[in-house]
């Protein structure tokens, strides 16, 4: 049985007979229109299966804390990318890699052929819920940035030209008006560079990225470009595209799942990415009076200092409530022994009558018994590694936040060795947070074997299995991420597309999802100090 | 009515001193101050913008705090008749501004795939707690015209820039009613902006960042080979008033712990060691900031100039960089990111001081007084002093002598900035309907 990949109306259009080369005339594409191409299943997996192996080679160059297109970055890129097998895709995104004109090998076009439909495939997967767009939409402006940083000029011009981008460059009298601001600031282009380069004016929410990292001389609303950073106008019209795909995707995905093989692979695919679940814990209780070993035993060194920094202060802003009070309550803290937790601590600071009033209804509302009746998942490390933590706050990674002299004395405090606290700071100084508290860990547990850290919940389970007081889950309900990443490996092994336990990984996610979500709308509703004590409608 | 409620109806003369706000009875107070006092009018000539767009007034989320902190959020309202009486019957501790939905927001529970902001003021809001570290004359909720210059100077680098670099005209900014202040950006582009665009603008903004330092956090700004613009301009702000406000007034660096402050913002280990001990070989403890400061230009100064070294490459900004960090706007930047984050809207009484949320210019921001910002109880006073006078109160219909009771009091002040700022608005909304009708 043949499978259409997207609307048949399409298909039933008189079939005009098309060169792959003019149908993929450029390296990089726009991704504007569906692809209409008949194709086998088999290959539907593999394409989804290549481009899923693509983008998370280009996430875990992101977890490592490299930037967007430095050397280090294309060089782990590029790297990885040979040894996943796919040095395809890399010609893609090199200089020279070229643009359309005669020579090409067939071999390049079909990579851009994959490269096209691969891309369509994978928003079937990732249009389901917000958070998986983020991420997907994020990852393919990456990849995006990276192929189109390899184009010459000239390629430039010509993507330009068939993508129906209308630039007109600043004439000399008007640059000439503004040249003192562009001086100042253009980044990344020296004075004598900017005097030779033409600048386009464009309205500044075409270029966010730029106006973000103040990259740009802006004035009156209008953002000053150079054709080097044209990329982010035509960054924005790709993601808008994209955004709206993906939203067109969700309209299309009942039809398209109609077919039990493909919706059960579509779902597989990104369930391999959300990972585990510690929305419940399901494992064991843990008392609250035992929390002040654990903190030195188990915890993560981001737990361990808002712990620390509860017991000192008994008093923590909202920030730190959030991420300490979800990760208890993924250890098995239960909802009670919470509050009397909270309490005994806010207590000593404030009358029991102010702590009732503005602080309960918070741990209620993380346990999913007030308000939005939502349970609440504990932070892992990629959202704690990215907020932001401002004076007074005691949450975010430590690794990041804490400046290295004092993360140097806070680990000797904790008894590491000099030499152990050198080898924690390698990768601290590298900027690889999670591989240095994989080191914390291997050091204070004396294990050989170091975990991945992907969330403080795992390292905390991680050390309770090692020192004996938990069982490893092998209940199968819950495939673990650490498990699940080798097995996507090759084209032919489609071992994670068996789950069995799709629906239930399916609801988890969902659950997250809508979890993440309106615990989004909730912070973003409220100030910090603002209190949720009653909400009434 | 409680006993003092109905002291205010007694004749007093104007002379006698105002007794201070008392928080048990605000619920007696506010009646009064929402029928007589409260805007209504130009309040709905904001927020229906001319009612040039569907749905600009009525799908607008609505949140009120009513006594006991209950929260009553998703109301929305048809007309400004509708939301006058609301508010006059209910009479909130607070109202908080939402978003404009893309439908009524009372439908919040029936929407499929639930609410979604169409559009919103980009707001920003800055607040004292957040200048703890680097101000010694008060904390915490506390604000005196000392810290109040921070606010100034926020006010200002914030407002010049959006002018400046964004071409925003409409902005609004209004005195939070304790120890902080609010901006309300109402230009078209700014309330359309998307969330991506939200975030852009208020990343633009966020240069400090904060590294840990044994348990406290140190500000950090890097200003790299050429400074952006918007740093040039934010300094000549800055500059003038640095040392009157971190040398004089708070005089930041006179203790052990100051001086570790500014060793902390230099981002370099062995150039901060360098320093700190040809501080301690030529200062004593507690030498005053003047002289801390002082040397501190000196030797960054000669070490620059002298040889190549990290003072040379890496720190030849410091200086400048450590006026950023103390100085330039420090925002909640989740208020301005978010796209229906909630705020106070102005002319609320703050539950706490008894202050209105008052409006100001902010070219005039440095004459504003947090200190003396009237409270409810004063203004009750001065509409029955002024009505005792001229006996007008009891004669005239009451629904038109009310109309122009803020005229009466010093709340009058606030209603003129707010008017200013509306007449400014609806001029280039008229415009903006021309040029789209022709």
């Amino acid at each position: 049985m043949d499978f259409h990949l997207k609307k048949r109306a399409r298909n039933d259009v008189k079939v005009e007979v098309v060169s792959l080369e003019s149908k993929y005339p450029h390296n990089v594409m726009m991704y504007y229109y569906p692809p209409t191409d008949d194709i086998h299943i088999e290959e539907f997996e593999e394409l989804a299966l290549e481009r899923l192996r693509l983008l998370r080679v280009l996430d875990r160059a992101g977890t490592k804390g490299l930037r967007l297109l430095s050397e280090d970055w294309k060089e782990y890129v590029s790297s990885e990318l040979t040894r996943e097998g796919l040095r395809s895709y890399l010609r893609l995104c090199s200089p020279g890699g070229g643009s359309a004109q005669g020579s090409k090998h067939e071999s390049e076009i079909q990579t851009r052929r994959r490269d096209y439909l691969s891309h369509f495939i994978l928003r079937l997967a990732y249009c389901r819920s917000e958070d998986l767009s983020r991420w997907f939409v994020a990852r393919e402006m990456e990849l995006f940035r990276y192929k189109f940083a390899a184009l010459s000029s000239a390629e430039v011009k010509q993507f330009l030209e068939a993508n129906d981008f209308s630039f007109q460059p600043l004439t000399e009298s008007e640059k000439d008006e503004v040249k003192d601001g562009l001086y100042e600031s253009t980044a990344g282009q020296s004075v004598s560079k900017i005097e030779l380069l033409d600048f386009y004016k464009v309205p500044f929410t075409q270029v966010l990225d730029l106006v973000r990292g103040r990259r740009c001389y802006l004035k009156d609303g209008f953002a000053y470009v150079n054709t080097h950073d044209l990329v982010s106008v035509v960054g924005t019209k790709q993601q808008d595209i994209m955004e709206l795909g993906l939203l067109a995707s969700k309209g299309l995905i009942e039809e398209v799942e109609g077919d039990e093989r493909i919706s059960r692979m579509l779902k597989a695919l990104h369930n391999s990415y959300t990972g585990k679940d510690y929305t419940v814990c399901r494992d064991a209780a843990v008392a609250i009076e035992s929390l002040n070993q654990l903190s030195k035993t188990s915890m993560p060194l981001c737990m361990r200092m808002c712990h620390e920094h509860i017991r000192a202060q008994h008093h923590v802003k909202h920030g730190g409530r959030m991420q300490y009070g979800l990760f208890l309550k993924g250890i098995g803290v239960t909802l009670e022994d919470s509050i009397r937790f909270w309490r005994e601590e806010f207590t000593k600071k404030m009358d029991a009558d102010k702590f009732t009033r503005s602080y309960e209804y918070n741990i209620h509302h993380n346990y999913g018994k007030k308000g939005s009746m939502v349970n609440y998942s504990p932070y892992s490390c990629a959202k704690i590694i990215k907020e932001m933590a401002a004076p007074g706050d005691c949450h975010g990674c430590p690794y990041k936040s804490e400046d290295q002299a004092s993360l140097k004395t806070k680990l000797a405090s904790y008894g590491l060795s000099t030499s152990h606290i050198e080898e924690v700071m390698f990768f601290v100084s590298r900027g690889h947070y999670q591989i240095a508290c994989g080191k914390y860990f291997m050091l204070t547990h004396n294990s050989n074997v170091e975990p991945t850290i992907n969330h403080p919940n795992t390292y905390f389970e991680e050390s309770q299995i090692l020192m004996g007081n938990r069982q490893k889950r092998t209940t199968g309900a819950m495939p673990q991420k650490a498990k699940l990443r080798p097995d996507i490996k090759g084209h032919a092994d489609r071992s994670m597309l068996n789950g069995d336990d799709d629906d239930e990984l399916w609801k988890i996610a969902e659950t997250q999802e809508r979890a993440y979500q309106s615990q989004k709308d909730i912070s973003e509703a409220f100030n910090d100090d603002l209190d949720l004590t009653e909400i009434i409608y | 009515m409680s006993k003092q409620a109905t002291d205010l109806e007694t004749p007093v003369p104007q002379q006698t001193v105002v007794p201070a706000f008392d928080p048990t009875i605000l619920p007696d107070m506010l009646p009064v101050y929402y029928r007589r006092l409260f805007p209504h009018q130009p309040f709905y000539r904001w927020l229906s913008y001319g009612l040039s767009e569907d749905g600009v007034f009525c799908n607008r989320e609505i949140s009120f705090t009513l006594h006991d902190d209950i929260y009553i959020r998703y109301l929305c309202f048809e007309t400004q008749a509708e939301l006058e009486k609301e508010i006059c019957s209910r009479n909130p501790y607070k109202i908080d501004i939402g978003p404009v939905m893309h439908t009524r927001p009372t439908n919040f529970r029936i929407v499929p795939g639930g609410l979604t902001p169409v559009q919103r003021e980009l707001v920003f809001d800055i607040d004292m707690t957040d200048y703890d570290e680097v101000r010694t004359c008060c904390s915490g909720a506390e604000v005196c015209l000392k810290c109040w210059k921070f606010m100034v100077l926020a006010a200002r680098v914030l407002d010049l820039a959006l002018r400046e670099d964004f071409g925003f005209e409409h902005i609004l900014w209004v005195f939070s009613g304790r120890r902080g202040i609010h901006c309300w950006v109402c230009d078209h582009q700014a309330r359309h902006l998307d969330g991506r665009g939200r975030y852009a603008v208020a990343e633009y903004f966020n240069i400090v960042s904060y590294v840990n330092f044994m348990g406290s956090n140190s500000p950090r700004c890097q200003l790299g080979d050429r400074s952006h613009h918007s740093f040039k301009r934010a300094l000549k702000i800055i500059e003038p008033l640095f040392e009157e406000i971190i040398i004089e007034d708070q005089n930041l660096f006179g203790t052990p712990k100051g001086v570790n402050k500014l060793l902390h913002m230099i981002h370099d280990d062995g150039a901060r060691t360098e320093f700190e001990g040809y501080l301690q070989k030529s200062h004593e403890d507690g030498a005053h900031s003047r002289l801390i400061w002082e040397s501190f230009i000196k030797y960054s100064n000669s070490m620059r100039t002298s040889t190549a070294n990290v003072w040379s490459r890496k720190l030849k900004n410091i200086v400048q960089e450590v006026q950023l960090c103390l100085l330039y706007p420090r925002l909640d930047i989740n208020v301005t990111r978010g796209f229906n984050h909630l705020l106070k809207s102005p002319f609320c009484i703050h539950p706490a001081t008894g202050k209105v949320c008052v409006p100001f210019s902010v070219n005039a921001v440095a004459k504003f007084d947090p200190t003396t910002v009237p409270t409810i109880t004063q203004l009750l006073h001065e509409i029955n002093a002024y009505d005792d006078k001229t006996k007008s109160y009891m004669e005239a219909p009451e629904d038109k002598s009310r109309i122009k009771d803020h005229k009466k009091t010093s709340m009058f002040k606030g209603v003129v900035v707010f008017e200013e700022f509306l007449r400014k608005l609806e001029r280039s909304n008229k415009e903006r309907t021309n040029v789209l009708q022709f």
